[in-house]
């Protein structure tokens, strides 16, 4: 997809350009354990590039993340990090944001970490609005454990544990979210990392709970069904028209899961888990919060 | 199966006492419950002067200890008031609104001080000694070597007269019709009594001379805390004002029950009321005296105690009649001294 | 001048204001200069008629057990209050209602079960409320102006108490319960009294540096937790922690404290570890299910090595079990409720000055030695109230993180770096070039994955080894011995709220001449093994008497030494009968002494 280019790369050239703009800096030394191919690079990419951008330095971000693939994720950037427990990413980023406002914190995960396992926090995180950002990596596929079926893979969908096929019905984890309350909902696409990037960073800007969905390919465990090739011919972005702060056009738009759109679905401004619990702090007669003053001490 | 009788006693006296005791080896098998006003266990009314002896332990008054009820099964329903005897239903009510069904009761109430209609106006300024509770509170107020006027005269009065006396208090009687109640001493035995009394040092003081009492007030401060003024102006004083007019039976929560009263409740010789369920014994009743043609009242410890084993007995199907065995004369000992058959007890 | 040891229980049915009157006594008490210890029962159920006991026992000296038989009874409910006539003792007092409202049949009053040796004191407790209140709302307070004026009470510390508790009403609803206090004072004190109940001299405290307070363990907890600067709380709704959240949720946010109610246990302790991760003093309180939940996120804590507070309430069990009474059966849970070798601190306070200590201590050892702490009470000591001392400046420290620092930085940060003391320098989000990600996999000192043997073997030495330190943590009782010292012909070996009655039943046996001491265990994990071997070599036979059906602490005690212990289980739902206890403690010496026979004989002759 996109334009190739016809001009050489010089492998100087590119460090030289790498270097420059500062996204190494968010890189570790370890190197990503992910396939060849895999979708989650990009967003990898994504995630440096949108900090370096938004000028959020390393030392003040936090990733948390649960268990699979994508909760790897912490390894390979070169920020506080805290790889956690299967489906617990969101509590304990709760936690880490409630401890030190200052902080960003960003949650990872796949679609077996926050829609089987962890599916029980999701709502709350949402409606409490705490102000942290989630990415989730979307595979369909559970692909640290060799390719079992997850909440968002396809009905009819063959894998180790539905040998005869899938015939439990795929979540909606964007019309999910978006009827939790997330005040921040979009989606973007691995094969798309220019557009996933502009994504990213708009979701780590919002003040409140941003939810992004990443239709994101597993090339070793799923050759049939979300792969590139697939994925490329059904995503299409967001129409101009859409009002994003249309909560219902959000919810029908998100109802497309065959043609899914890529873009900003919903987007609200409303106070966060800390405003109310400041207010809390004043109702009581308390002074101003301390917790993140001194938490960093 | 024949469901146990509920054989109810009221009062906790020597006659209801006895009465238990003897129902429960008639009738093992029975429900005894003893109804009582008082929050003591049975003690003897006998031993109360004994209080200004320096015997202020109530435990020590007990004729049973506690154990002796649960080893009989008797229930005992301490603090509880009659107020309704119901013998169509065979049913009390208890103060606190519980109901109580009998298969035959027997009231042994007994009786309570007897108050003139003239000093009913000054019993707040009077003590009386009927209970542990009222014996303890006389002793409280009284001043060492204090002086007790004692209204009446009863023999219950003169017991505690002599023992007083015997503690280093003053006693003065201040004689009347009741006088050696129940006794009934009259004309020239009545000053040799009288007489007695002097020597036994009771000062006595001749209340209908001074045409009775016209009043009885507080005294003033620094003076003793009584005082009494007779119609003919005479004052005496003393530290404590005591009433021993005699025993009046305790039978006005028996009104409306079908048993008869006339002063107390009527009962043949074998002690059954005019309802064929309900007993009386004791100092509350009278018994038919066939001889006589009249209801007539038995005092005395022996007399209470041999009534309510008989009553038992004809709770329990028995048909014996009471008979007195009291000696019912006054007399003096060797050395002169007033001495009652009604002070003689077990 | 005689000691004070009266016990009172007040019994009635919800909505008389039981709880209410047993509260007003125990306050007034304490103001008065007593010692308290009380417990309450109520019933599960919100609304209805539940049975309500109000138990408060008043001693010169503080005790920590309740007595089996209490010296009075007030009833507000005859029908509730009737199984419970029996537990008065001998010249006891049983004080009731004397003018019910309708009539009741023969048996449904009180007055048909008190037995002969008992002493009734029947009163028209209603109908000098409706005089006084006109209504029947201040039954309770009547019958406790009767009681105190009954047993010789001064008046005016109950007047203030009653003034507090209606603090905040209008001032009419005061004086009127004041007023129909005293008028139940009035005739309490004109009653003529048979019973030998009394209370004698207070005596007042010297300690200036205190405060003299009454409180229950929860209260005591949120005390401590306050005391050492909570900054953060996470916490899931149970019975019986959930009033440590409550009390926190009101005291936390004037102090700039954040709390939570998250939606389920799993999510209290993961915001709490990752409150603790950013660097936050955080704790969370759950009972044994909770607990259940929180079990794979303890686990993280350990091999992550972060702080965490975690109190536990212990109640009847397994699953939901018996919510409302008492147990000590998550010791197994508490201990070694972790997948893999989970270790970490468990500490189990025996009274409520000890629940405060815990609270705050717990914090300083999470942090020093970077592991979840669990304290564990359970609902009689979460509930019970007793007379503390509670220090006026705080005895614990703000922070006790130990912080990476400048050189520890330096050339590639080790956030498991192999130290001295076992405890790594801990990099806090936020802190200049301190960046590294932690992880639920094993990992070498950088922090990154590792599954290599030695790596493995190395690092479970250090999570383990680490936690021996605490043993030795300043200014809190880890273990400690009462009563007869050298050897002993029985040593009662106990834990949590149950070592009370362990005292008592110690105390007890040594005046039937019965040579016993007592020695509580307040670490559960890391166990005190030297104190514990030492206590076991003076006492001819140890007795481990608790409140679970297993015997989990005489089976960790075995375990862990090699030695047998004769284990004393009950599960009634209430605290331990010490009667019940003096019985095996009796026979037990029995052993002892006929051991010692059995020897000298031996001995004579080998020497014949």
């Amino acid at each position: 997809m996109g334009n190739i280019s016809t001009k050489p790369v010089y492998l100087e050239d590119k460090l030289a350009e790498i270097k420059s703009d500062g996204k190494l800096e968010y890189r570790s030394k370890a190197l990503p354990t992910w396939c060849p191919g895999c979708g989650y690079f990009s967003i990898s990419e994504g995630v440096t590039s949108a900090l370096n951008n938004l000028a959020i330095k390393p030392k003040d971000t936090v990733v948390v993340s649960g268990i699979g693939c994508s909760s790897r994720f912490p390894f390979f950037v070169n920020t506080y990090g805290f790889h956690t427990l299967h489906g617990r990413t969101l509590p304990v980023a709760t936690g880490v944001k409630t401890a030190n406002d200052d902080l960003t914190v960003i949650a990872v995960g796949g679609d077996g970490d926050g829609f089987a396992i962890g599916g029980g926090h999701l709502s709350h995180v949402a409606r409490r609005n705490v102000n942290i950002t989630y990415i989730l990596f979307d595979n369909g596929i559970y692909g640290l454990t060799k390719g079992q079926t997850s909440p968002t893979s396809s009905l009819g969908f063959t894998t180790s544990t539905t040998p005869y096929e899938n015939h439990d019905r795929p979540l909606n984890p964007l019309m999910m979210m978006l009827s939790f309350g997330s005040s921040w909902v979009g989606q973007g696409y691995a094969g798309d990392p220019g557009h996933l990037g502009e994504m990213i960073e708009q979701a780590i800007a919002h003040r409140g709970f941003s939810y992004l969905h990443i239709l994101s390919p597993c090339v070793t465990f799923d050759k049939t069904d979300k792969t590139y090739g697939n994925l490329n011919m059904q995503v299409k972005p967001i129409p101009d028209d859409h009002d994003s702060s249309d909560l219902m056009a959000a919810i029908a738009m998100a109802q497309n899961v065959h043609k899914p759109p890529l873009g900003l679905y919903y987007k609200e401004d409303r106070p966060t888990l800390a405003d109310g619990l400041d207010e809390i702090t004043q109702q009581s007669g308390g002074g101003k919060n301390v917790v993140t003053a001194k938490a960093a001490e | 199966m024949v469901q146990p009788k509920h054989h109810v006693i009221i009062g906790s006296g020597i006659t209801g006492t006895q009465a238990a005791i003897t129902l429960r080896e008639r009738d093992p098998k029975s429900r005894i419950t003893i109804i009582t006003m008082s929050t003591l266990l049975f003690y003897n009314r006998y031993d109360l002067p004994d209080v200004f002896r320096g015997r202020t332990d109530w435990q020590s008054f007990l004729v049973y200890p506690p154990s002796f009820y649960e080893e009989l099964n008797i229930k005992l329903r301490r603090g509880s008031r009659v107020v309704n005897v119901d013998s169509t239903r065979k049913e009390i009510t208890l103060g606190h609104k519980e109901t109580i069904r009998y298969d035959t009761l027997l009231v042994s109430s007994g009786g309570r001080g007897y108050l003139p209609e003239e000093l009913v106006d000054f019993r707040s300024l009077m003590h009386n000694f009927a209970t542990f509770e009222a014996a303890m509170n006389v002793k409280k107020i009284l001043p060492e070597n204090g002086k007790v006027i004692m209204l009446g005269g009863d023999m219950l009065g003169l017991d505690l007269a002599r023992n007083l006396i015997q503690c280093g208090y003053t006693v003065t009687v201040i004689t009347g019709e009741h006088t050696f109640w129940p006794h009934t001493v009259e004309g020239n035995e009545r000053k040799t009594f009288m007489k007695a009394l002097e020597s036994m040092k009771v000062e006595t003081f001749d209340g209908d001379k001074a045409e009775g009492i016209a009043s009885i007030e507080e005294g003033k401060k620094g003076k003793p805390a009584r005082k009494i003024i007779f119609k003919d102006d005479t004052v005496l004083e003393g530290d404590v004002v005591m009433p021993f007019f005699g025993l009046a039976p305790a039978v006005e929560f028996m009104i409306g029950s079908d048993a008869d009263i006339e002063r107390g409740l009527l009962v043949n010789p074998e002690l059954r009321t005019t309802n064929e369920h309900i007993f009386a014994a004791g100092d509350v009743c009278q018994i038919w005296d066939k001889k006589d043609k009249s209801y007539k009242f038995f005092y005395g410890w022996k007399n209470v105690r041999a009534m309510g084993e008989v009553a038992a007995k004809n709770m329990t199907g028995d048909n014996t009649a009471f008979v007195t065995t009291q000696d019912e004369k006054l007399r003096l000992d060797k050395k002169g001294q007033i001495n009652s058959p009604f002070w003689e007890y077990d | 001048m005689k000691n004070t040891d009266i016990q009172i229980s007040i019994c009635g049915s919800a909505g008389d204001g039981t709880i209410a009157a047993g509260d007003i006594l125990k306050r007034a008490l304490a103001k008065g200069g007593f010692k308290v210890i009380a417990f309450d029962v109520y019933p599960p159920e919100i609304r209805g008629f539940g049975k309500c006991i109000s138990r408060v026992r008043v001693t010169t000296e503080q005790v920590y057990s309740l007595k089996h038989h209490s010296d009075v009874l007030v009833s507000l409910d005859d029908s509730h209050a009737i199984p419970h006539v029996g537990e008065v003792r001998d010249s006891g007092a049983v004080i009731y209602e004397d003018t019910p409202i309708s009539g009741v049949l023969e048996g449904s009053h009180i007055s048909a079960h008190i037995s002969p040796g008992q002493i009734p004191y029947g009163l028209p407790v209603r109908e000098i409320s409706e005089k006084e209140t006109s209504g029947n709302r201040s039954r309770n307070i009547v019958a406790l102006g009767y009681l105190a004026g009954l047993i010789g009470m001064e008046p005016e510390i109950f007047h203030e108490t009653i003034a507090d508790k209606f603090r905040g009403k209008a001032i009419k609803i005061t004086d009127m319960n004041v007023a129909a206090f005293d008028k139940g004072y009035a005739l309490g004190q004109k009653t003529f009294k048979l019973d030998d109940v009394t209370v004698g001299k207070a005596k007042k405290s010297r300690n200036k540096d205190a405060t003299i307070t009454m409180m229950n363990g929860n209260a005591a907890v949120v005390q401590g937790c306050m005391d050492a600067h909570i900054k953060t709380f996470f916490g899931y709704p149970i019975t019986p922690a959930t009033t440590i959240m409550e009390k926190l949720a009101t005291e936390m946010p004037k102090v700039g404290g954040r709390l939570l109610q998250t939606e389920d246990e799993i999510s209290a302790i993961a915001a709490t570890i990752g409150a603790g991760y950013a660097g936050s003093r955080c704790a969370t309180a759950t009972s044994g299910p909770g607990l259940a939940l929180m079990a794979e996120m303890l686990g993280l804590g350990v091999v992550a090595e972060l702080p965490s507070v975690i109190f536990v309430s212990q109640r009847g069990g397994p699953s939901t079990g018996l919510p409302t009474k008492t147990e000590q059966s998550d010791l197994n849970l508490a201990v070694y409720g972790r997948g893999g070798d989970g270790q970490i601190i468990v500490l189990a306070p025996t009274n409520v000055e000890g629940c405060y200590k815990c609270a705050g201590k717990a914090f300083e050892m999470a942090e020093q030695y970077q592991t979840p702490v669990i304290v564990l009470l359970d609902l009689y000591l979460s509930n019970r109230f007793e007379t503390v001392e509670l220090p006026k400046q705080s005895p614990f420290t703000k922070t006790s993180n130990k912080a990476a620092k400048k050189k520890d930085l330096e050339g590639g940060y080790k956030r498991y770096a192999f130290t001295k003391d076992l405890a790594s320098p801990r990099a806090l989000p936020g802190q200049e070039n301190g960046m590294h990600t932690i992880t639920g996999l094993e990992h070498n000192e950088l922090g990154r994955p590792s599954d290599q043997p030695r790596m493995h073997e190395d690092m479970s030495a250090k999570r383990h080894n680490k936690l021996l330190a605490a043993l030795s943590h300043h200014d809190i009782t880890i273990e400690k011995r009462f009563g007869d010292e050298g050897d002993v012909d029985v040593g009662i070996l106990g834990w949590g709220s149950n070592f009370g009655e362990c005292l008592e039943a110690m105390f007890k046996a040594r005046e039937e001449g019965i040579r016993c001491s007592a020695m509580k265990v307040v670490m559960l994990s890391p166990l005190p093994l030297g104190p514990i071997n030492d206590f076991m070599d003076a006492s001819g036979e140890v007795f481990v008497p608790e409140l679970n059906y297993e015997g989990q602490f005489a089976n960790l005690i075995q375990g862990a030494t090699a030695r047998s212990v004769h284990s004393y289980t009950r599960v009634p739902g209430s605290p331990m009968r010490v009667e019940d206890m003096l019985v095996e403690i009796r026979r037990l010496a029995k052993i002892k002494k006929a051991k010692k026979i059995g020897k000298t004989k031996k001995a004579k002759k080998k020497a014949a």
